[in-house]
């Protein structure tokens, strides 16, 4: 992603009215799957006309799963980049279903060889579909798998070799794994490739049973703010997305939340 | 899966036989998505307590997508919703949001339990659409009539309306007629 898309947000249609009034605003994220085929919502579709970007975001792909991905999604996807005249397309590095039953959620891989060379073999077959580049995001897991082979950089930097694909690296991901494994999360900033980067999400989450979750749906903690500030100073990212998908606030308080991501990355408001 | 009685000519699967690793990686996910959707005894190795509160975390998501789809179901409940969803829901994996909030509501019609609220919604939507409980949904070509409580449902050319009758007794919902 071209550099000085600065602060963006993920368009959902409970708060396109708020998006759509957003004075700087120069990209948006949708959900591919809610693209229809006739074409994006009215929206969204003045957004993209009038120059913002649109990027579509996959969460049904199951790229991580051990079969095949579905053909039908793939062209769903592509589909979606192409009516969105979007500039890059993104998706997870998870799973979503196996043996015909669906999670209803990303699920962590093992980080084992066979599951990135079954990333990769899923991977190709949407680079083959899709017209524009792909980034792959890490998600937050709750639970790891018993038998890593690989640690989380040696594990996502693999894939990224062997796909050539971006990096969408989610920032609150990053902290909410850290702070639940109890690592440092600036280590993983240290090795990961930051200059891989297409676009970074920032979101916010809450503890309950112990564990720090990345809802969606909550503010953004200071401790994410403080990692965006943290990566922007190692490798500013080209773009930053809040994501927000429930419990919508009053406005004041997401423009404050974007703004606050503006200044931690040093990028003009767009508020 | 382990060693032993392979044909010769199968390559061995390097992690087919690794130590703690039983299966294939598209075994290993089926088994860990049926321990945390459906019921299934949790695969050794994994820490039971940290899955648990995936599964909770997941149940509490999905009653909040169903929510959505199903605004007067889950209002109907109050602050009791998430836990009414959620013990349907456990060990019984996703059809998606909108055949969930319906498999639901119809249980809960069966059991004499649906609230008000969310028996007009599914009276409005069986008017509407014909669902065999398990394929997607179909929109219904032809009339029909819907009754729940002193609510009654016309649909007719995919267009649905609903009348309040004060003094119709009784919450039952009427059987659908044969549909096309």
């Amino acid at each position: 992603m071209e550099s000085g898309y600065g602060v963006g947000i993920g368009w959902r249609p409970e708060i396109a009215g708020f998006v759509a009034d957003l004075p700087g605003l120069r990209f948006v994220e949708v959900i591919a799957e809610s693209v229809p085929a006739t074409g994006p919502a009215p929206g969204l579709a003045e957004l993209r006309d009038r120059g913002v970007a649109v990027v579509p975001h996959g969460v049904r792909l199951s790229l991580g799963g051990a079969e095949p991905v579905e053909p039908a999604r793939v062209r769903q996807f592509a589909r979606a980049a192409e009516l969105l005249d979007a500039p890059l397309a993104s998706e997870h590095i998870a799973f979503v279903r196996a043996g015909g039953v669906e999670a209803g959620h990303l699920l962590p891989l093992p980080r084992t060889r066979e599951a990135v060379d079954a990333v990769v073999g899923n991977v190709a077959r949407v680079q083959a579909e899709l017209s524009v580049p792909l980034a792959l995001e890490p998600i937050a897991a709750i639970f790891d798998w018993p038998d890593d082979e690989l640690d989380e950089a040696e594990f996502l930097t693999e894939i990224l070799d062997r796909t050539g694909a971006l990096l969408l690296l989610d920032i609150a991901n990053v902290y909410a794994n850290a702070r639940n494994r109890g690592t440092d999360p600036l280590d993983l900033l240290d090795r990961l490739p930051l200059e891989r980067i297409g676009y970074v999400h920032v979101a916010g989450g809450s503890a309950s049973d112990g564990i720090y979750h990345d809802t969606h749906t909550d503010p953004v903690p200071q401790e994410v703010l403080d990692l965006v500030a943290e990566l922007s100073a190692r490798h500013r990212p080209p773009a930053l997305l809040l994501e927000r998908d429930g419990h919508y606030p009053p406005a004041a308080a997401l423009r404050a939340e974007l703004d606050a991501i503006a200044a931690a990355s040093g990028y003009p408001t767009v508020t | 899966m382990t060693g032993g009685t392979r044909p010769e000519a199968e390559p061995l699967d390097p992690y087919v036989d690794r130590p703690g690793s039983a299966g294939t990686l598209g075994e290993r996910q089926a088994a860990l998505v049926a321990a945390l959707v459906a019921g299934a005894p949790l695969p050794p190795g994994f820490d039971a307590r940290l899955v648990g509160v995936a599964r909770s975390a997941l149940l509490h998501k999905r009653s909040g997508e169903v929510a959505r789809h199903w605004p007067l179901l889950a209002a109907g409940h109050g602050r009791h919703w998430t836990a009414v969803f959620a013990a349907w829901a456990a060990g019984r994996p996703t059809s998606g949001s909108i055949r969930d909030g319906w498999d639901l509501a119809r249980q809960l019609a069966a059991e004499g339990r649906l609230p008000a609220s969310g028996a007009e919604e599914l009276a409005v939507r069986e008017a509407g659409w014909r669902y065999d409980g398990r394929t997607a949904p179909r929109r219904r070509r032809l009339p029909t009539l819907r009754r729940t409580g002193n609510a009654v449902v016309v649909q007719v050319a995919g267009r649905v309306r609903m009348w309040i009758v004060p003094g119709l007794p009784g919450a039952k919902i009427d059987s659908a007629p044969p549909g096309p």
